[in-house]
């Protein structure tokens, strides 16, 4: 009887029945959905914080290396602006949207609040209010959309799980807070030591929901399907568990942590944390994309 | 209306793969690119091993996951039931790549219409004549050969298939061939549980 069994090959491109890589979402798209999700935290803390260089960061880091490396990924990137035209059903089209949404409300806040156009323009703080609560609304959707439309996707178990826009949202945050943390350390945060403090417990509390995260991603997918679960095998086991537990777990997670627990006073710390952390976080993108299997559409192996 | 589908007897395939050959002459299919293929699989334990072809292109699903996802419209549904990507629309994402089940897109890298089928620099006349309905870097996947299907002609592959393992045919007519073979074989779709609902399914597929 025809049966699909969890111990059937990867294939590659051969003419045989097994597991497939998926290879069309490969570096280009891990480096657009790293720089888009990153700015978009950075921009959300930093909007949390007042902080304006931070925005700035965030806004540059969606708007333009975020959509170089989308655009080095497009095989037609001519036609691009075409992504925009189904939001009804894509998240593609979702996400392009708020990018646009979150580039202008956002640039507009900081020529408003920033530069002082509000003041010279007689705008009222109230309108400069909206203006930031949209900006902010638009990163929240920049933040988690990519996870969105990869879940969105039956087709690759690894990636077809709730999990993957709340990991977006997390390491979005992470790296928002180990950002601003940096940027911001010898300004705002050095005014008000009792924020920068609450920002470090943030960081220490997000490590920790990152650990949670990923143990429940791997969780779905192993017990998702067959090709989840050689996916997660993939990832612990096998090709890519060397970069899994050595750069997104000890590096992005733990070493962070243990940092921001023992020695979260200084700025040294913070940074190598904040460089940790980007580093897990960059791996882990590329990894989740590496180890998205298909299924072999049918075996005939007992 | 008719709605298309097809059928894979895999009692009759002998995985000669001339479907294979006969889709890439169609469609002028630039190197490496192809839009059907024919997967081989051993089972078993000597003395009784044995080996099984099984035959794979889009299955035009009739909630298919690549149109859902495609956020330019590029890819769309026709009444008869056959997914279509408009060459015109396509950007190239790859979001509908990653969205099928069944691994049945293409890109096709603007370099392959320039490197050519032998990889030379130099584009046959052939080839010059097949690649005006690309857009390079687009990425695409079997239409059932519908030109061919509009002039009420099978697919190429159904008809270079020398055993008539592929079957060709519309599934709302009760007494077309392929609706009879499901019927009365128990087609089965592939991988079902993707809820797709696939319009290409296999018969004897039980040993």
């Amino acid at each position: 009887m025809a049966t699909r069994s969890r111990d059937l090959p990867i294939v590659g491109d051969s003419f045989n029945v097994g597991y497939r890589f998926q290879r069309y979402w490969d570096t280009p798209m891990a480096n657009a959905f790293f720089c888009g999700e990153l700015g978009g935290g950075i921009f959300l803390v930093a909007a949390f914080l007042d902080f304006m260089p931070g925005m700035l960061a965030g806004l540059l880091l969606t708007c333009f290396l975020k959509t170089y490396f989308h655009l080095s990924h497009m095989g037609v990137p001519m036609k691009s602006w075409r992504a925009i035209l189904r939001p009804d059903r894509s998240w593609i089209s979702r996400g392009l949207l708020a990018i646009v949404f979150y580039a202008g409300f956002g640039f507009a806040y900081l020529g408003l609040a920033w530069l002082g156009l509000a003041e010279t323009l007689g705008i009222s703080e109230t309108l400069v209010g909206v203006v930031k609560g949209l900006a902010f609304l638009s990163a929240l959707v920049v933040a988690t959309y990519q996870g969105f439309a990869m879940s969105h996707s039956t087709a690759i178990a690894l990636w077809s799980t709730g999990m993957m826009p709340v990991s977006s949202l997390v390491y979005a945050l992470s790296g928002g807070v180990m950002v601003n943390l940096v940027l911001g350390w010898n300004s705002v945060l050095a005014a008000q030591p009792e924020l920068r403090g609450a920002v470090l417990t943030a960081g220490l509390v997000l490590m920790g929901l990152l650990a949670v995260v990923h143990l429940s991603l791997l969780h779905a997918a192993y017990h998702g399907s067959p090709g989840g679960r050689k996916s997660v095998e993939l990832l612990t086991r096998s090709y890519y568990a060397q970069w899994y537990w050595g750069v997104t777990w000890t590096v992005g997670i733990l070493v962070p942590a243990a940092l921001l627990w023992s020695a979260g006073g200084s700025y040294a710390a913070v940074l190598i944390a904040a460089a940790g952390v980007l580093a897990g976080y960059y791996s882990f993108r590329v990894l989740i994309f590496k180890a998205g299997l298909f299924e072999p559409i049918m075996s005939f192996r007992p | 209306m008719a709605r298309w589908g097809m059928v894979f007897d895999l009692k009759r395939c002998i995985g000669c793969n001339a479907c294979v050959i006969g889709c890439k002459q169609e469609n002028s299919l630039p190197d490496g690119v192809l839009f059907t293929r024919t997967l081989s699989e051993e089972y078993g334990v000597y003395p009784t091993v044995n080996r099984v072809y099984i035959p794979t292109l889009c299955n035009h699903c009739e909630d298919a996951p690549c149109e859902k996802v495609c956020p330019s419209g590029a890819t769309y549904t026709r009444d008869d039931g056959i997914v279509m990507v408009d060459s015109d629309k396509c950007i190239g994402c790859g979001s509908c790549a990653v969205a099928c089940p069944y691994d049945q897109r293409s890109e096709l890298s603007p370099h392959l219409f320039k490197d050519g089928l032998f990889g030379t620099g130099e584009i046959t006349p052939f080839e010059e004549q097949g690649y005006v309905r690309y857009t390079p870097g687009m990425v695409t996947k079997c239409d059932f050969c519908s030109g061919r299907v509009d002039e009420g002609l099978d697919p190429a592959c159904v008809v270079t298939c020398p055993t008539d393992a592929r079957i060709f045919g519309d599934l709302d007519d009760p007494d077309s061939k392929p609706s009879k073979l499901i019927r009365e074989k128990g087609g089965r779709a592939p991988l079902p549980e993707k809820n797709t609902k696939p319009k290409v399914f296999y018969v004897n597929w039980t040993n």
